[in-house]
């Protein structure tokens, strides 16, 4: 699961995204900071920003270690997920299991994701409770058991989790497939990260292990705290809990180079499950971090005016003309490496997918040639940036970007000024943008077919 | 000790209309939600999701607003707007920044008033709301959860789907969406809530607004959940390396006197978290599984203790074996004195958790109105849940848990069922 910027945005936002109302507000000298948030480093190197909440007694913790399953050592796909299961299988002051109990019996929940730049983990309580979790937090990452006689129940369970997310799903079961296609089945973004089958099967202690060892280092690690909590208690806190952790030798992300082509630039798959054909096509693409960086917020701009549902180009070509149930891009520039811009479509009941397909790509080589309009990137820009403050509603959101954003390089200010950045892009970088990408970045087109 | 958390809740009465309000100006934003019993419960049988399809339409264009422009209109202001049909009722809701809320209120007052139900968006919809249908019948998952509620409820709303399936999405006319909306959509009946920065006087002159012109009169109730049909245990078979079974059995409603003592039970039973005695034995113990989980699913005035757990089709026998014994076991011994502590312990220091984001808490409100709870159920709500006992609980747990009772689907290859 990836929680960055622009989804983060999208689940705690449905329909709309960012405000014109901000872009107002923010005009005059400099624009304000989105959530203010607090940002000072440990002297063992660990990261850690506070974000102040009033609404109710309550605090969250986000820890984010910079690693995720692109950093899963080569033929151990699953390796960064694996491990995320077993920290909660005790540290020297937190027994086997406890971790999410004790949270439980102060009213708390918790709870982990990795995705492929981050492993986080998360807590919210009653605000009291701050130090409980502080404290258990850090005692895992400082020394993890990783017990081998739950290794094996535990894998269990991480299988079954593959299964009812990916195996028993034909949609899910081609996306998998259409990434690899792309990248490749062990290139570093072509994997999944949950990890391939045979590979969970072959994780041993000693790769959890190396893997903690190696990544879960305090100066490999952003700490975010949110909550209604005195700021000086914050730092008195996690100078306390987390101070004392030995700083040492945190390993770089080390991914491999985008591969100059496609692996497979086409692929066609029939699965007997599927009921109805769906398209997708994905450019390998620059973010905010790797390749022509410049790219990155244009190409957020492009996928909203290209396929950002009604409105957008591809609605109207061909959701709107009756081809397609569904169209729409997808891009998000907060990566730690190159990233994809890709775009799907669900064909109508007697719509060929070559039709489809045709349609698609006439639209994309339109905007190549042509460019968007000025109108266009106004309207998308004004969309985009809408609701930027509504993630100031609920305390998951903020921590979840100010850490997504840390932990990938970047500075703060990339998430507390991204409205404004947006609203900053013209419309000659769209057109820059989209020419970079679409004509002739690496791609592959896929097509998952009802087998009958 | 959790320091005890009192929300007040305002209720806000204007026009006739009732809201529940927890007013706070700590971020600039509003969350206003509302509903109206009815929903998928009045489809016409072979026109499922007649109402779905029509609570969609509802911001597919109104006024003079064709779809495109009323969408920009709600995009451009950040204003999430959203209609939805249930089993048993309809709801509306929106969430904006302060600035937004005139043009909140103008979008959300015009689609409830105002409709186009163009023909081109209708059936834009409509080959989403089918292709959604279909996919869900793509995995066990899908397959098992239609089974389950056609086969507990043959002859009641409760046992169709909500969203409809292909064939009776594709019967739908545009007459049967107009006289849904026609029926649905009154001025009375309706169940409100509020969160956020918005004061009790502005919220009165809004909701005069919103909804006064809406037809007078209330929608009809939609009719009581029958009494759950025990079917033993069906396998639905379908190529799938993982099998996802379904289970459960008749439960009880949410205005049941007891009801805080099955939440204790069920939330040391099966509950969310991670340390039920289901994932306990299932997931850590023995890794057959991801997730398991039991729950009371209410609606219709009634309720159904329901469950779900996907194994490896190797292991989904042991997996649903292990289950039907600590289903026994809770049902003959109850809890341990040490569950019923951190039991709750929990559900009394999670309260201030529900309280975060103005969506979540309009969506409490509703839930309080929709079960009948009175203004100050929250406040008491600790001491009531310390006061229930282990026998209680243990009473409880031997009145709800049936394990002889169980109803299974599993939809999958399952070896040895």
């Amino acid at each position: 699961m990836r929680l960055t910027r622009r989804q983060t945005l999208a689940s705690a936002a449905a329909l709309c995204a960012a405000s014109p109302a901000l872009a107002q507000n923010a005009a005059p000298p400099l624009p304000r900071p989105l959530f203010g948030a607090r940002h000072w480093r440990l002297a063992n190197g660990l990261e850690v920003a506070f974000i102040p909440f009033s609404r109710a007694p309550v605090v969250t913790q986000y820890l984010f270690y910079a690693a995720g399953g692109a950093e899963d050592p080569a033929g151990r796909s699953g390796v960064a997920h694996f491990l995320e299961h077993m920290m909660f299988k005790g540290s020297p002051k937190v027994g086997v299991g406890d971790f999410s109990r004790l949270v439980a019996r102060e009213g708390g929940n918790d709870n982990a994701f990795t995705s492929r730049d981050v492993t986080a983990y998360h807590q919210a309580v009653e605000a009291s409770h701050l130090g409980m979790i502080l404290e258990m937090e850090a005692d895992r990452m400082a020394a993890a058991l990783i017990p081998q006689e739950f290794l094996e129940s535990e894998r269990g369970v991480v299988l079954e989790e593959r299964q009812q997310r990916t195996d028993s799903n034909p949609r899910a079961r081609f996306r998998e497939a259409f990434t690899a296609a792309l990248w490749g089945r062990q290139h570093w973004a072509g994997r999944p990260i949950i990890g391939w089958e045979d590979e969970i099967r072959a994780i041993s202690r000693d790769d959890l292990a190396g893997f903690h060892a190696r990544f879960y280092a305090p100066a490999n690690a952003t700490l975010v705290i949110s909550g209604a909590v005195p700021e000086d208690e914050v730092r008195r806190l996690v100078d306390q809990h987390y101070g004392g952790i030995p700083a040492r030798p945190a390993a770089r992300r080390d991914r491999a180079p985008a591969p100059s082509q496609a692996v497979e630039p086409r692929l066609i798959r029939r699965d007997p499950m599927t009921r109805d054909a769906l398209f997708l096509k994905a450019w390998m693409a620059p973010s905010l971090t790797a390749g022509e960086r410049a790219h990155a917020l244009p190409l957020e701009v492009l996928s909203h005016l290209l396929g950002g549902g009604q409105g957008s180009r591809l609605h109207k070509a061909l959701v709107e003309s009756g081809l397609a149930v569904s169209a729409g891009t997808g891009y998000d520039g907060d990566a730690a490496a190159m990233t994809e811009f890709y775009l799907s479509a669900m064909p109508r009941p007697g719509v060929t997918p070559e039709r489809l397909e045709e349609a698609a790509n006439g639209v994309i080589e339109t905007l190549i040639q042509q460019g968007p309009t000025e109108a266009e990137v106004a309207r998308s820009i004004r969309q985009l940036t809408a609701g930027a403050m509504l993630a100031l509603d609920g305390f998951g959101a903020a921590p979840r970007m100010v850490g997504g954003t840390l932990s990938i390089g970047l500075p703060l200010d990339a998430v507390e000024f991204w409205p404004a950045r947006i609203s900053a892009v013209t419309r000659d970088q769209v057109e820059a943008a989209a020419r970079a990408v679409l004509p002739s970045a690496p791609n592959t087109a896929a097509w998952l077919l009802p087998s009958a | 000790m959790s320091t005890p958390f009192r929300l007040p809740i305002q209720r806000v009465v204007a026009h006739g209309l009732t809201a529940w309000l927890v007013e706070d100006h700590s971020v600039p934003v509003v969350s206003l939600s509302w509903s109206w019993p009815g929903g998928a419960a009045f489809d016409a049988p072979g026109r499922e999701g007649t109402a779905s399809l029509a609570a969609a339409l509802l911001t597919e264009g109104a006024g003079d607003l064709p779809a495109a422009a009323f969408t920009d209109a709600l995009r451009d202001a950040g204003i999430g707007l959203s209609f939805g049909a249930g089993r048993d009722d309809v709801d509306g809701g929106f969430r904006c920044l302060i600035d937004a809320l005139p043009e909140a209120e103008r979008l959300a007052r015009l689609a409830m008033t105002a409709p186009r139900l163009d023909q081109a968006a209708i059936e834009r919809l409509r080959a989403r709301a089918i292709a959604g249908a279909r996919q869900s019948l793509e995995t066990p998952r899908g397959q098992a959860g239609r089974a389950f509620w056609a086969a507990a409820f043959p002859t009641h709303a409760a046992g169709r789907p909500s969203g409809g399936t292909a064939e009776s999405l594709a019967a739908i006319t545009p007459d049967d969406l107009r006289g849904q909306l026609g029926r649905q959509l009154r001025r009375e009946g309706l169940t409100i809530a509020a969160a956020g920065a918005i004061r009790p006087d502005d919220l009165a002159a809004l909701l005069r607004r919103l909804f006064a012109e809406l037809p007078a009169g209330s929608p009809a109730a939609p009719p009581a959940l029958p009494v759950f049909t025990s079917f033993g245990q069906r396998v639905i078979g379908m190529d799938s390396p993982q099998s996802q079974a379904i289970f459960g059995h008749e439960g009880i409603g949410a205005r049941d006197p007891q009801f805080e003592a099955a939440q204790i039970v069920l939330r040391i039973f099966g509950g969310g978290g991670f340390s039920s005695r289901l994932t306990e034995s299932v997931r850590v113990k023995r890794g057959l599984t991801y997730g398991i989980g039991v729950g009371l699913d209410t609606g219709f005035g009634g309720g159904v203790l329901v469950g779900s757990v996907a194994s490896d089709n190797g292991k989904i026998a042991e997996a649903l074996a292990v289950t039907r014994d600590e289903w026994a076991r809770m049902a003959a011994d109850g809890p341990t004195d040490a569950e019923m502590a951190e039991a709750v312990a929990f559900l009394t220091g999670s309260l201030a958790l529900q309280f975060t984001d103005s969506r979540r808490i309009a969506n409490t409100l509703m839930a309080m109105q929709r079960n009948g709870r009175p203004l100050d159920w929250l406040d008491g709500r600790s001491e009531r849940l310390r006061a229930i006992s282990r026998d209680d609980a243990a009473r409880m747990a031997r009145r709800l848990l049936k394990p002889e009772a169980l109803s299974v689907t599993v939809a999958g290859r399952p070896v040895g069922l």
